[in-house]
């Protein structure tokens, strides 16, 4: 499902620095994966470069047997909306919009029309268990309440990867729980590829396989 | 200091163009002010010289306006004990025909008296044509030029010029060139020096002189030499030191120094929202920089402090670099200003330097800064109320240029409730101008509110239209009205100014128009010059009759047009058959019966001009004093009528009562009637063959008199398209500004957009929607704001500029043409920002604070 060759991200400037070098990762369909690692180890860097947010300085990225070298800017968009679902630390939803607006929006950038963007997103709130907060501006929500929101608009396309980065980092550790149960439903239910970088061991050793970094390089790659 | 040397010099060494364009604001507001005050003075200055080289050693001249007076007045004068000696003038200019030298000013004098008192320093070889003064009288064709003059016109002695007289075309002869100095430097050389009784058949002037020049004897002071010569010859006369003639070029100028004050106003105001804005941006930027100061122990007031220094710095440099621009300005503007007092002498003064006054200099200097100062104080207070927490928390966001707040409305109601008070005081001046300015202040004030009920009304009808970039853009400017309301302000202050400008315009147009078809409909016009506004050339009396008889001529009315003193202003006198024209032409009644020009007729009263009664508290049935050369005349108002001659004002006689106070059966122009059935263009081709080679004529249609007015008329539309050009400029730049702030503040947000699949054409439209509803909205509160703004122009314009009513006309061609601008430039104006939007690093968008 995610394939990357030889990834290597410089950033140049006074002092060149590498924030990846030669990654080489294979994700199977499915999978859930956790990616761990100090701060500066290039973590968030991968994830931006699965994800299409980036691109990377040289070797290649698959994703659902798509090459991403080669795509323009707006062919990289089509990726992200097409095949990726995204879930921020910050979460990232559109303040000015209500929560079902939110979990519309990437359905209305794709053209549905109005009634099936809004019948999908009612599915979506239902299935995180918001349906009472459909209305409500984001800034009325708790933070956990703030992050299914925002994992239910990952899923509007139905995506085949999610890719999290810290989706508890920014919650309680109750809420945090309730987030990872909720990822992890998902993730048997929807039989969706995960991608989740995090610094917390619990919820590393909640995945199926976990992936170390330092340095920008792979250090483990463990399977459970 | 040290924090303006760490944090601003290298903010501002990172953002070289938005410095530049943040003192661009204050640099024009400086400018304009200091180029126009100092052109202003140049030329006042320059026109002293010449007024004082013209009148040479002459302590007091002697005039009537400009309608001269016989030559016994001169015996009189010259037989008084206290004057030494008096010669007479006339003064015109004339169209020589050379290409590029424009009128030459004709100044005759009687030459056996005129050495006392001017010297003409001729070339050497040459006095002796002078040295003997009967010389030049015995050949009435002689003509003194100056040096300059015959220089570049390659005149030598003996040279002829030709000169279109009142007696057709005649050679004059060169006999004398005057050196360098002096009177020669006068409007640049374009002076020549006639004889008086030359000049009186060269002008039709008949027996009569412009004006007197004089030196009192030794021991009169002047004081008493006019009080003794005003007291021989009476109220009609006008005795003055020859420097009085300054204040009435600077009365000439008293509409334009209004605009000149209102233009640097209005692009200083105009600057203050860009300085504004840019330090909004600013202070958005640097919130983290900002942030960590705090944290390191930076106090808020330290904060507030560094951003008012860099505001009021930044007015500093901008200030003289607008110094500098205004000074470049002034040389331009001086040209203007030179033609603008053409009028008074016929010919353009030339300020051939440039008089620096440090008033002007140190006023435009303090007043950047202070606009530069009060632009940048609401930044400095957002500035200081950074949270250094949410500043350095990584996700966190404030949002600084928010703030739509209840005071504001508050202070907004006050203003409106003390506009309102004022209008009801509004007969005096102060309270009047006091309301206006309240009125805009609430509009101002009111404006992000405004700004937010438009956007909330229009969002519904933009998510329907596009769901995502709709809404993002309507919530955009809902969210943070203060942010897009300077833009809006200043752009709907910007239209206000248009669409006044506009209704004042149109209907002065429209008035003029009106005008010219109940006032103006004589079929032809014969004037002794191209235009009805040059009177330097009168005809006698006599061509009226030689009009009267030529086949196909109805009716002729003999007008005598000349400006005169009325209550201490420069007004229009105009004489004409009054029963004649009563019957032929009907002006607009304003106040007066029906019978008012038979009234005048019969020399019981004058008509005045609706702008005259108006600018002098006159009406129907008071009385007013003419002074003329043969006394002090009272003279009741039998009527008011709509007349456009004069932007002072006019003062209808009856011909017969002014041939008799003013001693002067001159014309200045004959209105012709022809007969039913024939083809004016017929009798005008009689005119001129029966007139040409013995007379100056100039033969003018109905039609060529209607076009001339309304090509004067049109001029005006120019200045609204100049306001238009400002106003798409001002769109443009506070529109640039506000969308920059607003990316930078909605970053994250336009990146989320991109991460969730929003294409870049997606987050482009998001961008281009905003700047289309803040057009929109300034459009609607510019029209709204023009339309009450025009209401308090046309009541100034009444009462203090024109006098002229109006009725309220709002400008709706005017306001429809400026809907398809406003929006391309604000289309225009929304490109870069959204190029900016989408070209930046999504995963920096995404990890911005």
């Amino acid at each position: 499902m995610i394939v990357t060759s030889g990834v290597t991200k410089a950033y140049s400037g006074k002092r060149n620095v590498v924030a990846l070098d030669a990654v080489d990762l294979h994700v199977e369909r499915g999978e859930m994966v956790s990616i761990v690692g100090p701060s500066g180890s290039g973590k968030s860097t991968l994830l931006d470069l699965i994800g299409a947010l980036d691109r990377p300085t040289s070797g290649w990225i698959e994703l659902d047997g798509q090459r991403l070298d080669g795509l323009n800017d707006d062919g990289l968009t089509r990726v992200r909306r097409d095949k990726i679902g995204f879930i921020f630390q910050f979460f990232n939803l559109l303040p000015t919009l209500s929560c079902l607006e939110n979990i519309a929006l990437p359905l209305h950038l794709r053209g549905w029309p109005r009634a099936r963007c809004v019948e999908r997103a009612r599915e979506l709130i239902d299935l995180v268990q918001l349906r009472d907060r459909a209305e409500h501006l984001p800034d009325e929500l708790s933070g956990g309440e703030r992050q299914r929101v925002a994992i239910a608009r990952a899923l509007a396309n139905n995506p085949p990867v999610l890719l999290a980065d810290e989706p508890t980092g920014n919650l309680d550790s109750k809420t945090g729980s309730a987030i990872l149960e909720l990822l992890k439903d998902l993730h048997q239910r929807l039989n969706a590829t995960i991608l989740l970088v995090t610094h917390d061991q619990y919820v590393a050793a909640s995945c199926s396989r976990t992936v170390s970094l330092r340095d920008g390089r792979i250090i483990s790659d463990t399977r459970r | 200091m040290i924090l303006l040397k760490l944090i601003t010099w290298p903010y501002v060494r990172r953002h070289k163009v938005r410095t530049a364009l943040t003192m661009l604001g204050i640099v024009l507001g400086v400018a304009v002010f200091v180029g126009m005050h100092t052109a202003n003075e140049s030329v006042l200055l320059a026109f002293q010289k010449t007024i004082d080289r013209i009148a040479g050693k002459a302590q007091l001249q002697i005039s009537t306006g400009e309608g001269g007076f016989p030559e016994e007045v001169l015996d009189t004068v010259q037989a008084m004990p206290e004057v030494r000696v008096a010669v007479p003038v006339i003064e015109a200019p004339v169209d020589t025909g050379r290409k590029g030298e424009g009128n030459l000013l004709i100044l005759a004098t009687d030459m056996t008296g005129d050495r006392s008192l001017r010297d003409y320093d001729l070339d050497s070889g040459d006095d002796a044509v002078i040295d003997d003064p009967l010389v030049f009288l015995a050949q009435p064709d002689s003509l003194m030029v100056t040096r300059e003059y015959a220089d570049r016109n390659g005149l030598r002695i003996g040279s002829r010029v030709p000169m279109l007289t009142m007696d057709g075309e005649k050679q004059f002869t060169v006999r004398g060139t005057m050196k360098s100095g002096g009177l020669t430097q006068a409007f640049g050389g374009n002076v020549a020096i006639m004889d008086i009784y030359a000049a009186q058949k060269v002008f039709g002037r008949g027996r009569r002189f412009d004006r007197i020049d004089l030196a009192l004897k030794e021991g009169v002071g002047i004081a008493q030499g006019r009080a003794a010569i005003e007291k021989a010859l009476g109220a009609g006369f006008q005795v003055e030191p020859p420097a009085s003639r300054g204040q009435q070029v600077d009365s000439v100028l008293r509409v334009y120094r209004v605009t000149v004050n209102l233009n640097s106003a209005f692009a200083l105001f105009i600057g203050m929202f860009i300085i504004y804005n840019s330090f909004a941006i600013a202070v958005t930027q640097r919130r983290s920089e900002i942030g960590i100061l705090r944290a390191l122990g930076a106090s808020s007031s330290q904060i507030r402090n560094l951003f008012l220094t860099e505001s009021a710095l930044t007015g500093l440099v901008g200030s003289v670099g607008g110094l500098g621009l205004g000074m470049l300005m002034a040389r331009g503007l001086a040209v203007y200003v030179s033609s603008l007092l053409s009028g008074i002498f016929g010919i353009a003064e030339r300020a051939s330097e440039i008089s620096i006054n440090p008033t002007i200099l140190v006023g435009g200097l303090v007043m950047g800064i202070a606009t530069s100062t009060i632009a940048g104080f609401l930044p400095a207070r957002d500035a200081a109320r950074v949270d250094p927490i949410q500043a350095l928390q990584k996700g966190k966001h404030q949002t600084l240029s928010a703030g739509e707040n209840r005071a504001r409305r508050i202070v907004a109601m006050v203003c409106a409730v003390a506009a309102a008070a004022s209008l009801l005081l509004s007969s005096v001046p102060v309270f009047f101008y006091a309301g206006f300015l309240l009125t805009l202040l609430t509009m101002l004030l009111l404006s992000p509110t405004w700004t937010l009920w438009l956007t909330r009304a229009m969002r519904p009808a933009l998510k329907w239209l596009r769901p995502i970039e709709g809404a993002l853009a309507a919530d955009s400017l809902i969210e943070a009205p203060r942010r897009t309301s300077s833009a809006v302000a200043a752009l709907m202050l910007s239209l206000a100014f248009v669409i006044s400008l506009g209704g004042v315009t149109r209907a002065s147009y429209n008035s003029i128009m009106d005008w010219t078809t109940s006032a103006l409909n004589p079929d032809l016009f014969v004037t002794p010059s191209p235009t009805l506004t040059d009177r330097s050339f009168q005809f006698p009396q006599g061509v009226g009759d030689t009009l009267r008889a030529i086949d196909g001529v109805a009716d002729v009315q003999s007008v005598r047009s000349q400006r005169i003193l009325f209550d201490h202003t420069e007004v229009l006198l105009i004489a004409v058959e009054a029963r004649s024209l009563g019957q032929r032409a009907r002006r607009p009644a304003v106040e007066g019966p029906a019978s008012m020009y038979d009234l005048a007729g019969a020399g019981k009263g004058v008509i005045l001009s609706e702008n005259l009664g108006r600018l002098h508290h006159l009406h129907a049935g008071d009385t007013i004093e003419l002074a003329s050369p043969t006394g002090l005349h009272r003279i009741p108002v039998v009527g008011v009528v709509v007349d456009w001659s004069d932007q002072g004002g006019s003062i209808l006689i009856d011909r017969a009562t002014y041939v008799s106070w003013w001693r002067d059966d001159t014309v200045s122009v004959f209105r012709v009637y022809t007969r039913p059935g024939v083809a004016p263009v017929d009798v005008r081709q009689r005119i001129i063959e029966q007139l040409a080679g013995t007379r100056r004529c100039f033969v003018l249609t109905n039609a060529d008199v209607r076009a001339f007015i309304k090509n004067l008329a049109d001029q005006w539309d120019d200045l609204a398209y100049a306001q238009i050009a400002i106003a798409v400029l001002i769109a443009i730049l506070g529109i640039v500004n506000t969308l920059t702030v607003s990316i930078i503040d909605r970053r994250r947000e336009l990146g989320v957009l991109r991460a969730v699949g929003g294409l870049r054409n997606q987050v482009r439209y998001t961008i281009w929607i905003e700047a289309q509803v803040i057009a929109m909205v300034g459009l609607v509160l510019g029209a709204a704001c023009g339309a009450v703004m025009l209401k308090y122009v046309f009541v100034m314009t009444e009462r203090d500029i024109s006098g002229v009513a109006l009725p309220y006309t709002f400008p709706a061609g005017i306001a429809a043409l400026l809907v398809p601008i406003i929006l391309v430039s604000a289309f225009v104006a929304s490109l870069w920002p959204a190029e900016s939007a989408v070209r930046g690093s999504l995963a920096e968008a995404l990890e911005y604070e």
